[in-house]
């Protein structure tokens, strides 16, 4: 499944809040790994989701090594505009004048994209990293991208920012080589994480169209996350109807079985709970394929399924993931679930 | 439909707040049906007779149509509510429209940032030749169309506009999903801090004595490096800028010091709206420490998307050889086959019951620090919110309609 990334140094993992972008993100991370590959996972200022998933701390900018081949940070803003500043500025001691100036803090606190751009400017520096012996230090790094706002206006800042600077100056210079790195589809990634219903299916088919018109460049794979599976499989769906049927005649109330707090928990009802619960899970399954066809239909980009998994843990989820996309199946998924 | 709660205080709070309070404002995680809650709850205070707005931060076209609308757009769109008693027949036994107080309206509109931002601008230049000038800054151009972080701010002014404009009852406030979206409680007039006094100073310390001199004043260290680092045409768009927008600053700062006003009224009620998913949660609860902080509090938590009660002792209750009989009499045939369907029916319903048993620690953790009577629970239903019917019947579960005292 990983085979489309393989090649791409820098990996952007986008998605809407709730889809599980950030376990996914950890999910890849974990895998290309396990593959040997050193693997930075950057987040970007937000609630961090990898501080749990990896049960580490983020001391702000410095990556911490998860272990061998994994590593991790936390982007914090402030920290990253100091970094910025620090690369430009003739002296660390101006530097630190500018940060201290409260006028110069409130300014750039308050001006707009100064976060974006210093952000993806320390995540140039890491992909600029060198070892001793002069080869890159990271063969991949993905970043999370913020959960809210449109991922193609926070990877297109570096190209605003150049043309709002008339190209002039130092940080419309380091603007324009971002924009060029977000630009290459040959070193670049963009990932798009979505559940199978109405609202993510459309918003990504809507991303990679505005991928390709602002940034010039294709989305290269989406990932729909938490796909329900079907209990049963389609022949044994007649039958399955016909139990359903029978439980609601004989349980008419079966509802308030689990909606209710004092629901009765009779032995006598379990079994209407359990084809309660299965036909609910059909009905998810249904729909789910029915927005997973959408996108199969409008994305040209290939699309990877990960189903719904029940750990109890994000950790465990997270490992089941990485041996997914170690282990599965390397081709674009059927559009028609043998089992559906 | 039967009530789905820890306890009917909630719900008796959130008819509370629909029928008294002047704003709710919703905060909470992404991806949890927030601006979804938000229009159920702006439904039910119009069928308790009040003028309602839900103004929502999301592009969600779902919304408008669950509304009736074709699309959401900057201004308020009234929505036809006699539309909700007619489209939902599970709802049959509540006449949605016979129980709905006179008066009561519902409107919706969806925030266009940039659209706000210029409205603004238009309100305060005091002349046409100002504003033409702003149009023409390259800042102002980048300022307008990627508003990076004056969503929050822009949703303010708005609520400002709709809050003291004298029409509206209630104003259902929707607010972006980010760790930030409650800054503007600590400094309301956050688009103010870009106008701030100090700022402003620091380019145009005097209007007369030419703007670029005080700018490249040698003396000024920090403003060297400014041009050094960002370049000098951008510094001469800046000067500019506030040289057009400083008029800006003033009325930024007035409606910041409202719309603080505003926020600390006692008709103003925050609800935290998150799934049960524990990460959720902890954002959720992160909401609540941060209004704690802010001296506000939470008056409910709306937790949508709850898993039913499905509970893993109900593999072992169960009769397996009743079952058996029953799925031969529904045309099983063969013996493996029967058992071989049982067990696919339990193997999946053991993995519901343990994300269902997740679901309730998580909640049950949250209840024991905020307590039971601030939490609220709506299920995880089958379906999408397609109409108002649908919409109707998800305020059931926060609020339950029967509820509802008849008309007068």
């Amino acid at each position: 499944m990983l085979e489309p990334l393989l090649d791409s140094r820098l990996i952007f993992v986008t998605g809407k809040g709730g889809v599980g972008k950030s376990t996914v993100t950890a999910g890849l991370a974990r895998a290309l790994a396990r593959r040997g590959r050193r693997t930075l996972v950057l987040e970007t200022d937000t609630f961090s989701a990898m501080e749990d998933l990896f049960d580490y701390e983020s001391p702000g900018l410095e990556p911490v090594a998860i272990n061998e081949n994994l590593h991790a940070s936390n982007l914090e803003s402030e920290e990253c505009f100091i970094a910025t500043l620090r690369r430009f500025v003739p002296s660390e001691r101006i530097a630190r004048a500018v940060i201290k100036n409260r006028i110069a803090r409130v300014f750039f606190q308050a001006a707009p994209s100064v976060n974006e751009v210093t952000i993806l400017d320390q995540v140039r520096a890491f992909f600029e990293k060198r070892d001793d012996r002069g080869r890159t230090f990271y063969d991949h790094i993905l970043v999370d991208l913020p959960a809210s706002g449109h991922a193609v206006t926070f990877l297109n800042v570096p190209e605003t920012m150049h043309g709002m600077m008339r190209g002039i100056g130092p940080i419309a210079t380091m603007s324009r080589q971002v924009a060029d790195l977000i630009a290459d589809p040959k070193t670049t990634s963009i990932v798009a994480v979505c559940l199978p219903e109405e609202m993510p299916v459309n918003e990504t088919i809507e991303l990679a169209d505005e991928i390709e018109k602002t940034l010039g460049r294709p989305l290269d794979m989406a990932i729909a996350n938490m796909v329900h599976q079907p209990p049963i499989d389609s022949g044994d769906r007649p039958v399955f109807e016909q139990l359903h049927r029978r439980v609601r005649r004989e349980h008419p109330d079966v509802e308030s079985l689990f909606f209710d707090n004092d629901a009765d928990k009779e032995d006598s009802t379990a079994i209407a709970r359990l084809v309660e619960g299965n036909a609910l899970a059909i009905g998810w399954a249904d729909r789910d394929r029915e927005y997973l066809n959408l996108l199969y239909d409008k994305l040209s980009a290939p699309i990877v399924e990960v189903p719904i998994m029940y750990e109890s843990s994000g950790a465990d989820i997270v490992d089941e993931m990485g041996k997914l996309f170690l282990d599965g199946p390397t081709s674009r998924a059927s559009s028609s679930s043998a089992t559906a | 439909m039967t009530p789905f709660a820890p306890t009917k205080t909630s719900a008796d709070a959130i008819r509370g707040v629909l029928d008294d309070g002047r704003l709710i404002v919703c905060v909470g995680p992404g991806g949890v049906g927030k601006t979804t809650t938000a229009a159920a709850l702006g439904l039910r205070a119009a069928m308790a007779g009040r003028k309602t707005i839900v103004l929502t931060i999301d592009p969600a076209k779902r919304l408008a149509n669950s509304l009736g609308l074709q699309s959401l757009t900057n201004d308020p769109q009234k929505i036809d509510l006699d539309e909700a008693a007619v489209t939902d027949t599970t709802l049959e036994h509540i006449s949605a429209a016979t129980e709905s107080k006179e008066g009561g309206e519902l409107w919706a509109m969806m925030l266009d940032s940039e659209q706000t931002f210029n409205d603004l601008i238009d309100q305060y230049a005091p002349d046409e030749k100002a504003l033409e000038r702003g149009r023409e800054n390259n800042i102002y151009r980048l300022l307008s169309s990627a508003l990076h972080g004056m969503q929050e701010y822009m949703a303010l002014d708005k609520l400002h506009d709709l809050y003291t404009g004298g029409y509206f009852d209630l104003v259902v406030l929707d607010t972006p999903p980010t760790k930030n979206a409650l800054e503007f409680l600590e400094t309301p007039g956050r688009a103010a801090t870009f106008f701030d006094e100090r700022i402003i100073k620091w380019f145009l310390p005097n209007r007369d004595s030419g703007l670029l001199s005080r700018v490249f004043n040698p003396g000024s260290v920090v403003l060297k490096l400014v041009s050094a680092v960002l370049g000098e045409s951008f510094v001469q768009d800046l000067v500019e800028f506030f040289d057009t927008f400083h008029y800006l600053q003033e009325a930024l700062q007035q409606r910041g010091e409202m719309i603080e006003f505003i926020l600390r009224d006692p008709q103003t009620h925050f609800f935290v709206i998150t799934s049960a998913d524990p990460r959720r949660m902890n954002e959720a609860f992160f909401f609540h420490e941060k209004l704690a902080n802010l001296e506000q509090k939470a008056d409910i938590f709306i937790i949508n998307r709850v898993i039913p009660r499905f509970s893993p002792e109900d593999i072992a209750r169960l009769d397996d050889a009743a079952l058996d009989a029953i799925l031969t009499e529904e045309g099983v045939d063969d013996g493996e086959r029967v058992r071989s369907f049982r067990k696919h029916l339990e193997t999946h319903y053991a993995r519901l019951a343990k994300l269902a048993m997740r679901d309730r620690d998580a909640i049950s953790s949250l209840a024991t620090r905020v307590g039971d009577d601030a939490i609220r629970l709506v299920p995880l239903l089958g379906e999408d919110v397609h109409n108002l019917g649908h919409l109707l019947k998800l305020s059931d579960f926060l609020t339950p309609l029967k509820a509802l005292e008849p008309s007068t």
